[in-house]
């Protein structure tokens, strides 16, 4: 199992499969997770598997409703609504790796982690040890394709990038460029999209 | 016997072949800067047992998709991001024409090497490419010992550098030895160094003696040493540098040059002149097609000297006779007309057209010396004849002298084989017989009339090869290019030139680029039939330094062009 002192628990499983899974957590918890962060999810067999926040999603209910058609709404009703609610706020993960017995890899699991098994968001050691293997595993997020992937691949290189340079490493972002252009070279239109994205980084 | 090893560093792979074949050419990804490559380089790939070697014919741009290459990357995305995608997307393609391939064997650490070398030939030897490397077999340069093993390593004697790879200035051979057994060429624009270029490989061919030559000097360019017209420099000659192994020979009596003095001059007997030196100057003379029978006549009347009688006739002489008619006078043409049954007024003008040969000064009665015999004893003797025309530079001094000589030599060379097919005793020496301007003995309506086509299409087995050297190939009967075995070529600018000189060959479309943009003065292509594959080159300066490296094995007398002027008395630049 991963060191986890530096990851910080985001909320619980509420459904996945082998390539994606979907946590839930409360609205009052929604400040430490973003969108592109590293997230892991540890199983009780040892295993931890990696993804990405592709998206964070809040669901309505019956009693927003009602309160979004009415004419104004106090101020301890929308603190109600939000800190007491019942209905998590939904983090949809892409699975982009697994650890087992050790070894790291940038594949997808054998088995998906389990409802209610803990979602952590992944400190500066752990961005730094998963994307330390290569940017192989970007070929992951290059398979969604109802997600706006340019700026899920901005999100996570700007993380990626950072802690990289940290650790006197700047060539790690050269190469992941790199490897973004030959993964996608094949698709003008999309690469060019996720290009003009990421030379906002720049 | 081991292979010869090649000791040179291989050169780091720039590619990688991706398609094509053998008629279409090979496609090689280029994996380095396109300006690592020119066109005409030389490659190798290593694939199985095989290494191949191929020539560069074309480079392509290319991009994964055409929209990465019609958009200026560098505008849209940062300069980073822009070098990487260009990078990753935009590459270069090169043709490569496979020419020959070697057995190199598996590798020798290999458990496969030993039964492979115990059944290899004792020499392996590069042969025609048969058949292609695999997918993404690497592509590199090739390096000295690459060339060495196809083109031969300089020997001092018959292997002769003619220059070297235009990248990576590795020398490039020629084997004389090959290149004397079949008629040659060498070709170029004016002002593409073909003369130069025809002075380094005569003297190649004179150093290596394994032939002798004769050079029909025309513009008095070979023998005596002269000033580059472009760079001023005075430029050596051959006689200069080669001594009493080149016999310099003028035309006619008094013939010279300037301070140099030639080994004897020139004077062609009447008699030496037969029908068929005459008929080969139809075009020249604008004689008509009565003249073969009025020639007929004319031998059968007088034999060997049909020339002086027939020139010592009188035109329209008539005299009276007792009764005061008119008639022919005996000395006339009429008379021997009337006498022989030839027409008389094709007799009449014949005689005329004729009278233009007895103005030169260098065909007279009888010679001071059989100059001639001189020639010909001189060249079976193994040395070689610079023929200088001095004033004599007309189309007609060329055409009669240069195919009477020729013709005389044809029968001398015959007849020397043939003896030595009888007997087996005396090998006739091989010789080339050099001619410049070749198109006005070679071209269509005059080949069929001058010796200089025979000599291309069959002299070959009586020991007699041409060297023809011209800047208008397309002028020369296509019969006559197409036996041309070595042809080396400068600069050519006009199509039908270009095609005149890659006809007959294998791959012409891919060598045609490389003809029209070599270096004016600077870059030749060898092809044919001489050389294991086609190659363009930078070729070998002539000047102090090449004679220096010529005569390293035996001291030339004079070290430098300046030293040999003032031998004679001159100023370093007027030596002409």
């Amino acid at each position: 199992m991963s060191d986890s002192s530096h990851s910080i628990p985001i909320g619980k499983l509420l459904r996945a499969d082998n390539s994606q899974f979907v946590a839930g957590c409360r609205v009052r918890e929604l400040e430490t997770p973003a969108f592109g962060s590293l997230v892991r999810a540890s199983l009780a067999d040892d295993t931890d598997v990696y993804g990405l926040i592709t998206n964070i999603s809040i669901n309505d209910d019956g009693l927003v409703r009602q309160l979004v058609s009415g004419v104004s709404i106090p101020g301890e009703y929308t603190a109600d609504n939000r800190y007491n609610r019942n209905l998590p706020v939904e983090i949809h993960v892409l699975t982009i790796g697994y650890q087992s017995e050790g070894q790291l890899r940038h594949q997808l699991p054998p088995r998906p982690p389990l409802s209610l098994d803990q979602l952590f968001l992944c400190g500066s050691d752990e961005v730094a040890r998963f994307t330390s293997l290569g940017a192989g595993y970007l070929r992951h997020i290059l398979r969604l394709t109802d997600q706006p992937i340019e700026e899920l691949l901005v999100a996570h290189l700007s993380q990626a990038r950072r802690v990289q340079d940290s650790l006197g490493n700047p060539e790690w972002y050269e190469d992941a460029c790199q490897r973004l252009i030959v993964l996608l070279r094949d698709d003008y239109m999309r690469l060019t999209q996720v290009l003009d994205a990421l030379s906002e980084l720049e | 016997m081991e292979p010869q090893a090649n000791l040179s560093p291989e050169n780091p792979p720039i590619g990688f072949v991706t398609g094509g074949g053998l008629e279409a050419n090979l496609q090689v990804k280029l994996t380095v800067p396109a300006q690592t490559v020119q066109e005409g380089a030389f490659v190798v790939m290593d694939s199985g047992n095989w290494r191949f070697y191929g020539l560069v014919t074309d480079l392509q741009l290319a991009a994964v998709d055409p929209n990465y290459a019609s958009q200026l990357n560098s505008q849209r995305f940062s300069p980073r991001l822009a070098r990487y995608l260009n990078q990753n997307t935009l590459y270069t393609n090169l043709a490569v024409m496979p020419a020959l391939m070697l057995e190199k064997g598996p590798d020798p650490a290999s458990p496969e090497y030993p039964a492979w070398a115990q059944n290899r030939p004792e020499k392996v030897k590069p042969i025609t490419v048969k058949t292609v490397p695999d997918h993404h077999a690497p592509v590199k340069l090739a390096n000295a010992g690459d060339i060495a093993e196809i083109f031969g390593k300089e020997d001092g004697k018959t292997i002769f550098r003619v220059g070297e790879t235009r990248e990576q200035g590795h020398a490039v051979c020629l084997d004389l030895e090959k290149f004397v057994q079949r008629s040659s060429g060498i070709f170029g624009t004016t002002g593409s160094g073909k003369s130069f270029l025809a002075r380094m490989i005569l003297a190649g061919l004179i150093h290596a003696n394994n032939a002798s030559t004769l050079i029909f000097d025309m513009h008095n360019e070979y023998g005596p040493s002269s000033t580059s017209s472009d760079t001023g420099q005075p430029v050596s000659g051959l006689k200069q540098q080669f001594q009493s192994r080149v016999r310099l020979v003028g035309l006619g009596a008094g013939t010279d040059f300037g301070a140099l003095h030639a080994d004897f001059q020139l004077e062609i007997a009447h008699k030496d002149i037969t029908p068929e030196d005459i008929l080969q100057l139809t075009q020249t003379l604008n004689l008509k097609e009565t003249t073969a029978a009025t020639l007929d006549a004319l031998q059968t009347s007088f034999g060997e000297n049909w020339f002086s009688e027939f020139m010592n006739m009188r035109g329209k002489a008539v005299e009276e006779d007792e009764e005061g008619r008119r008639r022919p006078a005996p000395d006339s043409v009429e008379a021997w007309a009337n006498e022989a049954g030839v027409h008389v007024g094709a007799a009449e003008s014949l005689r005329s057209k004729l009278s233009r040969l007895m103005n030169r000064p260098y065909l007279v009665n009888s010679p001071a010396s059989n100059g001639l015999a001189e020639i010909i004893d001189s060249l079976q003797a193994g040395r070689h004849v610079i023929l200088s025309f001095g004033r004599f530079d007309s189309e007609l001094d060329y055409l009669l002298v240069t195919n009477l000589i020729t013709r005389k030599i044809r029968d001398s060379w015959e007849a020397a084989t043939n003896q030595y097919h009888k007997d087996k005793k005396v090998e006739p020496r091989p010789l080339v017989v050099v001619v410049e301007e070749a198109h006005k003995l070679l071209n269509r309506e005059m080949a069929s009339q001058t010796i200089f086509s025979t000599i291309a299409r069959e002299m070959r087995k009586y020991y007699v090869t041409l060297l023809i050297i011209d800047q208008r190939p397309s002028q020369i009967y296509d019969e006559v290019m197409s036996q041309l075995g070595t042809r080396i070529s400068g600069a050519l600018g006009d199509e039908d030139d270009i095609n005149a000189v890659l006809s007959g060959l294998a791959g012409r479309n891919a060598l045609r680029g490389m003809l029209a943009k070599l270096q004016p003065k600077e870059e030749v292509l060898m092809l044919g039939w001489g050389v294991p594959m086609p190659i363009p080159i930078r070729s070998r300066r002539y000047d102090d330094k090449f004679w220096q490296e010529l005569h390293k094995d035996g001291q030339p007398k004079f070290a430098t062009t300046a030293d040999y002027n003032k031998f004679l008395g001159l100023g370093d630049d007027d030596t002409d």
